[in-house]
């Protein structure tokens, strides 16, 4: 110590010392540090975490759409220093293309009811592989991500989650993504009575569109999830899908020049995660041990953190209970039915603090 | 119809392994191979605790990104359960191989898919813990693993656990739940479209098949009654399979 301190500059006096200054020992020991701010031993300072945050404040988010030209839509949101940003750019699948595709399978359900419908086109999404979600960690966001590597076990699982999330939580309406076509009259066909041209004249889908959902990590301050979801949230709100239609003489979809038609998005559905942090770093007893719920842990409180949890909830339905739309739990035995239902309470408010900045 | 039988397990099938167990419950086949503790490379070695390694290999193919999500839902998972921190630096690592599972008559099924496949979570946790035990791995507690699905038919809500690919196809909402020993919830993995209070049936159903009490010696005809009803008793199963692997072991004496 005595030769850094000798180091910093010959006007002051070296002061040689054995106690670090704050930082030095949150990086050198994070463990007892973050402890130490959770429980102070003065009770009249109030608990906080390493970064000045309360156990259960989560960090403010910043939502900016439509900054990517090229994209049909597209999202940065920030939390803290986790930053992220999301392309969707929508590509014309012909179903010519399309192993096994039955025209017939469309057609009906729309008399079915509403429920029938979504689940027929939860079906089809998933079936024709509509929405392709990819998630990129290794752009030197953070040090435990080498560039030029293959995806690491955390971005595949945060895709894994994303794409299970999309087609679970019914968020893409497969109606939106279709490009009909309804055939026009012949002209010898004039001549004929007017109820055969009206079974002849049935649309028919010609084309999908496929969106693909790229999200690029800038910079990463833990929590992935929730900033990745939350920037897929805001880029298909955002997506703009140019209008197209099937040209029978060059049997191919053309698209128009110019803005289209916004995407049909159903729902909010808002991600909430939480670590557990525990008293003891390595005691294998961990009766009577204190926890805290750490709400939108940051990097350093992950890496401090085994048990962890993500709620997706959607309160935009308006009056009545709130729907879960996914609920992860893993790494420990601390959060139990109470502690989860409870949680469900503060995945809620997260949502009310999330919908006030998702752009309209 | 298979998600109504009962589970069956082996243990040691495997004779160069340290510990492995075959299991098949619900159409699933899994059998698992568990080598440890070794000496961990460079990178995974940990000062203070072992590492876990968890790989699972699906039925065809190579692993995608699902199967790497079901890997870290499982390392987490086991690492809390095994005594990590009596080998430091070392490896403890398992190995999933799923040999059957039941197929969907309803879709073309597709060789690589990206959705998480829940039904498959109970039957490759229930052979890591029973590999683990196998090969005598330190743990904390056991634990046993169960899903199950809420499904709307006919404007009936039902419970099904152990649903097949088509239930959960149809299914509002999939859940799987893990208990430990000490009757603990240490895994929830829900998906779909559900309320806090359905949650909390699930989680009376889940606890009811992983935590029933494991009967009594003297109590035991009786207390078999009574489970035909409920569904198959995890941890009942658990321990039958570890007796009678043991008494097998000690014939000789």
């Amino acid at each position: 110590m005595a030769t850094i301190s000798s180091a910093v500059g010959e006007d002051q006096p070296p002061q040689p010392s054995l106690t670090f200054t704050r930082p030095v020992f949150a990086k050198l020991s994070p463990h007892p540090y973050l402890l130490h701010t959770l429980s102070p031993s003065d009770p009249s300072v109030p608990s906080s975490r390493t970064n000045g945050r309360k156990p259960q404040e989560a960090r403010k988010i910043q939502i900016n759409t439509s900054s990517l030209s090229q994209a049909h839509g597209s999202a940065l949101v920030r939390t803290g220093d986790t930053t992220v940003i999301c392309g969707v750019r929508g590509e014309i699948l012909p179903v010519s293309s399309i192993p096994q595709f039955r025209a017939d399978q469309h057609k009906n359900y729309n008399y079915d009811g509403e429920d029938k419908r979504i689940e027929q086109g939860k079906k089809e999404l998933l079936e024709y592989d509509l929405l392709v979600p990819n998630i990129e960690l290794a752009t030197g966001c953070a040090p435990q991500f080498l560039p030029g590597v293959p995806p690491t076990t955390l971005a595949q699982t945060v895709s894994t989650r994303v794409y299970s999330l999309l087609h679970s939580a019914g968020i893409v309406d497969v109606e939106g993504l279709r490009v009909w076509y309804t055939p026009a009259k012949r002209d010898e066909d004039k001549m004929e009575e007017d109820d055969r041209e009206e079974e002849e004249l049935e649309p028919e889908v010609k084309g999908y569109w496929v969106l693909y959902i790229d999200l690029l990590f800038v910079s990463f301050d833990g929590n992935p999830f929730d900033a990745a979801w939350t920037a897929v949230m805001a880029a298909l709100r955002d997506t703009k899908l140019p209008n197209a239609r099937w040209d029978p003489d060059r049997e191919m979809v053309v698209c128009e020049k110019g803005e289209g038609k916004r995407l049909d998005v159903r729902g909010l559905p808002v991600a909430c995660s939480a670590a557990v942090f525990l008293e003891k770093e390595h005691a294998e007893d961990r009766e009577g041990d204190r926890h805290w719920i750490l709400l939108d842990p940051d990097r350093q409180e992950e890496g401090l953190c085994k048990e962890v949890i993500t709620a997706v909830v959607d309160c935009s339905g308006g009056q009545g209970e709130t729907k879960i739309r996914s609920l992860e739990k893993q790494g420990g035995t601390v959060l139990g039915r109470e502690l989860i239902r409870g949680f469900v309470g503060v995945a809620e408010e997260r949502w009310k603090e999330v919908a006030a900045e998702m752009p309209q | 119809m298979t998600a109504t039988s009962e589970p069956e397990a082996a243990l040691g099938v495997l004779p160069r392994a340290d510990g492995s167990a075959k299991y098949s419950h619900a159409g699933y086949t899994v059998t698992a191979a568990v080598n440890g503790p070794i000496e961990a490379q460079r990178k995974d070695e940990n000062p203070y605790e072992a590492h876990v390694d968890v790989i699972v290999r699906p039925a065809a193919g190579v692993g995608g990104t699902r199967e790497r999500h079901l890997e870290s839902i499982l390392q987490s998972s086991l690492s809390h359960i095994i005594l990590i921190k009596n080998f430091p630096r070392s490896l403890i690592q398992i190995v999933l191989q799923v040999e059957d599972s039941p197929e969907n008559d309803y879709v073309n099924t597709k060789l690589v898919q990206g959705n998480l496949n829940f039904a498959i979570m109970p039957a490759l946790f229930q052979t890591a813990v029973l590999a683990l035990l196998s090969a005598g791995v330190p743990m904390r507690a056991t634990a046993t693993a169960t899903a199950v699905a809420v499904v709307f038919h006919d404007g009936v809500k039902r419970t099904v656990v152990d649903p097949s690919p088509r239930e959960i196809e149809i299914a509002r909402s999939v859940h799987v739940l893990a208990f430990t020993s000490h009757d603990e919830l240490l895994l929830a993995e829900s998906e779909g479209d559900f309320i806090v209070k359905e949650w909390d049936e699930v989680y009376e159903t889940a606890k009811k098949i992983c935590c029933h009490s494991a009967p009594a010696d003297d109590g035991m005809q009786m207390a078999l009654d009574e489970e035909a009803a409920a569904g198959p008793d995890m941890r009942h199963f658990l321990r039958s399979t570890m007796e009678s692997k043991v008494a097998a072991d000690l014939y000789w004496k």
